[in-house]
């Protein structure tokens, strides 16, 4: 009892430090230029410790080390959704991992993978058991994607995903460093972005073939039975290059939330050299996207598989006329001046193209940095359901 | 036979010294009545001016402060480079600790001594420059040590091939599309050639903290500018040729001292606005001056007309690139690193720029634009399309903007003038006509 109670102390008294540092900083920030970007800092790093820490440090007080399938998200999260027994967290379009121990949500991406392959058919999943089948768990998934993506779209990028943190984090390193940026060319980048749309087929289409059995009843793939080398170890492809998994697991096992020895002492062979929830691939990617990161902004954004998804179910018709959190532009007051386009860290042009109206494109994640930048007055809004909530100002009048 | 170069001077003529001083102080004599003169129209239009005006009175002539303050800055080491066109990347001399200096001329008078070089047909700002040149009238093109020209309209180009018979000139060729990706590759190599030039002509290498600062120091006159806007915006307490005379001088000013006086004026305004001291009646009619840039100080017939007709007018806003254009836009720079930095110079020059030197496959929608927005935000009854004779691409651009100017019900007229006195007399008819028009409307 009294451990729980001084470990409730201590981490609130940690996330108290955090968020009383960044609330000084939003009020000492005079600089109109600054002000969305420090408030973007806040609500980053308070949803990536909820997101990742939130059943550890919250009021719940769980175990250390939960054994697997006995993980907080296990026990408290998500246990049935709307009647429909649901154990593996509320799924939100975010790089939040369903590995680590902590977490509160579930990437969406692992839960459409899983689901077709190798968790198709209602029974034990990995530590809990599933009642429903697979086509009920992926509609609710995909349920839960449609209304997240309509209500919020890729504002879970530019705000919440903990990975876009990490390489702001990264951006801002550099910039210490008075290090430059490069761009991609626009064609370059733009073929980026379709490259989004070819990974999740590939994801899916990877599932659907080694899940075969269980859907369509036709065995494709060796290892894919109980047991077997993919079952095992090769369910939810993505999950094996992603550079999030490498990232969040080390650092929720060094904060002393997942039992590190263990995770990093079963190596099973083929790619898992690095522990049972990390493989070589992981690593590699990641200190790939690093790279990337450091020399071009929102490196991973430009053709991560999960803001493509967010895409689809914001800017395609028909999601398009039901989204809620829209950038409008105002035709007669853009003089042109190329800011949006410059300061825009996937390189989003459309903002600066458009003649006006509403430019939101599939490829901006809603950070309002051009909002921020832009120096005439009520050019760029950011309108939620049809609400401004921020706008472009003369920043000229607050800064020094 | 002798070669190109044996004969010396490309354009300029030998003219006997005795005769250059005589037509210099006869017009360097008319220049400062003229000076004079506009000061005090101005006065006695308002009777109660703004107090620091009087420090912009002090400052517009050029024969006065500012032509000694430079002579001695010169003196004691500084550069001063020239500009024709507010192209001219001023933050990099700034941050080169050189004195940027706009050196266009407004002189009537010297355009005759233009037309012996150049046709008549030449816009009179061009042939008034190289007037100015011929008998070393300007004091700010003499001392500068060289020139910055940007080959904008077919008058520029050819200004700064005449010129450099005299002064060193660099020539910076802005690409006539702006939005093409390889237009920008080519401004910016341009501004880094200037850049370099500008480092070896000072000595100075421009660093990442002497460049921020210069382009803060740019950013606070776009501030004051941008205040003194928002109170011609809104309440009657400034003559729309005052605030003109403010932002012309920011062309040849120290721009720290302009900005700290600009802000000065605003609040002195400020006060006004709280006591209702009001400049001219509310209901007085607002035009809009667009097109030929009017250059201090003898191309200030039309300014002085709108506002001394009868009935009486007001000059509410101008997109001209000697006033309002000059500041509008800020450098807003993303990271502070030199790349960054550098990048935003370029893209404000050139992307925020409305001259109609430039053209898209929408045409130059961004000078429409700029029009649009202030008719509503400055609340404008009638624009006035003001163009030299001899000035091309304003002339050409009338008849799309009146067409788009008709649809939104705003009535534009088109008024043609040359670098001339004769004139003033029809002119004033005309503006008068107008403006009575504009009148009967308000009152409806």
């Amino acid at each position: 009892m009294m451990g729980i109670i001084a470990e409730m102390l201590q981490a609130i008294i940690a996330v108290g430090i955090v968020i009383a540092g960044i609330l000084a900083t939003i009020v000492g920030v005079k600089d109109r230029t600054k002000k969305i970007s420090c408030l973007r800092v806040f609500v980053q790093t308070i949803s990536l410790s909820i997101i990742f820490l939130g059943l550890i440090i919250g009021p719940f007080g769980l175990t250390k080390y939960p054994p697997i399938g006995n993980a907080p998200r296990d026990m408290l999260i998500g246990t049935s959704i709307l009647g429909a027994p649901f154990p593996d967290g509320l799924s939100v379009p975010t790089m939040a991992c369903y590995y680590p121990s902590g977490r509160t949500m579930t990437c969406v991406l692992w839960q459409i993978q899983s689901y077709i392959f190798p968790f198709w058919d209602a029974g034990k999943g990995w530590g809990v058991n599933y009642v429903s089948s697979g086509l009920e768990r992926l509609a609710i998934t995909f349920g839960l994607l449609m209304v997240m993506s309509i209500v919020l779209g890729r504002f879970f990028c530019g705000w919440i995903c903990p990975f876009g943190f990490y390489m702001d984090l990264i951006t801002r390193v550099r910039k210490i460093m008075k290090v430059r940026h490069r761009n991609l060319s626009e064609r370059l980048n733009e073929g980026l972005r379709q490259l989004r749309y070819l990974i999740i087929a590939a994801i899916l289409l990877l599932s659907f073939i080694f899940g075969a059995e269980a859907i369509v009843g036709i065995h494709l793939v060796s290892g894919t039975e109980y047991k077997g080398f993919i079952y095992q170890y090769f369910s939810a492809p993505f999950c094996q290059i992603c550079p999030m998994r490498p990232l969040c697991v080390p650092i929720e096992g060094a904060l002393g939330w997942m039992n590190l020895n263990y995770v990093f002492s079963q190596t099973t062979g083929q790619f898992y050299e690095i522990g049972y929830y990390v493989t070589s691939l992981n690593v590699l990617v990641l200190i790939l996207v690093t790279i990337g990161a450091f020399v071009l902004r929102r490196f991973w954004c430009r053709f991560c598989p999960l803001g493509g998804l967010i895409a689809v179910f914001n800017r395609f018709v028909p999601f398009k006329w039901a989204s809620v959190v829209r950038l409008y532009k105002e035709e007669e007051k853009c003089t042109k001046c190329g800011i949006c386009k410059r300061v825009c860290t996937p390189q989003v042009t459309e903002v600066y193209e458009e003649k006006g109206g509403d430019v939101t494109t599939s490829g901006c994640i809603l950070c309002f940095r051009c909002v921020e930048m832009c120096p005439y007055e009520d050019c760029l809004k950011i309108n939620v359901a049809g609400k401004t909530v921020f706008k472009s100002k003369n920043w000229l009048n607050l800064s020094k | 036979m002798t070669g190109i170069d044996e004969i010396g001077m490309k354009y300029f003529l030998e003219i006997p010294q005795k005769e250059i001083e005589e037509i210099r102080d006869t017009i360097k004599a008319t220049s400062i009545k003229v000076t004079a003169e506009n000061i005090e129209r101005m006065k006695k239009t308002t009777p109660n001016r703004p107090e620091t005006m009087t420090y912009f009175d002090g400052i517009s002539d050029f024969f006065g402060q500012r032509e000694h303050e430079i002579r001695v800055a010169k003196e004691e080491g500084k550069k001063v480079i020239g500009y024709m066109c507010m192209f001219a990347p001023i933050e990099l001399i700034l941050a080169a600790d050189a004195i940027p200096v706009q050196v266009n001329s407004g002189w009537f008078d010297a355009t005759k001594l233009g037309d012996r070089i150049v046709p008549v047909e030449v816009c009179p700002i061009i042939r008034s420059t190289i007037g100015a040149k011929m008998v070393g009238l300007s004091p700010y093109l003499e001392l500068s040590d060289t020139i910055i020209n940007t080959l904008t309209c077919d008058g520029m180009t050819k200004l700064g091939e005449i010129l450099s018979d005299h002064k060193p000139i660099w020539t910076m060729c802005p690409p006539r599309v702006k939005d093409s990706p390889q237009s920008m590759v080519l401004w910016r190599e341009e501004l880094k050639t200037v850049k370099q030039k500008i480092e070896d002509l000072t000595g100075n290498k421009i660093t990442e903290k002497e460049f921020r600062s210069a382009i803060e120091l740019r950013q606070r006159a776009t501030k004051a500018f941008r205040r003194l806007q928002d109170i011609r915006k809104g309440s009657p307490v400034i003559m729309g040729r005052d605030a003109m005379l403010v932002n012309q001088t920011s062309a040849w000013d120290d721009i720290k001292r302009w900005t700290q006086k600009t802000e000065e004026l605003c609040d002195e305004l400020e006060k006004r606005i709280q006591q209702k001291m009001w400049a001219y009646p509310p209901d007085t009619p607002r035009v809009m001056i667009t097109g030929t840039p009017m250059v201090w100080p003898d191309n200030w017939k039309l300014p002085n007309l709108i506002e001394e007709s009868n009935p009486q007018g007001v000059l509410v806003a101008d997109e001209l690139c000697s006033s309002d254009r000059l500041l509008y836009d800020p450098v807003g720079v993303d990271e502070w690193t030199m790349d960054d930095m550098f990048n935003a110079v370029a893209e404000r020059y050139l992307l925020t720029s409305t001259c109609p030197c430039f053209t898209s496959k929408d045409g130059n929608e961004d000078r429409i634009n700029w029009l649009l927005n202030r008719l509503k935000e400055f609340r404008v009854d009638g624009v006035i399309y003001h163009v030299v004779r001899g000035c091309m691409l304003y002339a050409m651009e009338y008849t799309r903007i009146k067409r788009i100017l008709d649809h939104r019900n705003v009535p534009v007229y088109y008024l043609d003038t040359e670098y001339t006195r004769e004139d003033v007399g029809q002119m004033k008819t005309r503006v008068e006509a107008f403006i009575e028009m504009l009148k009967a409307k308000v009152e409806i």
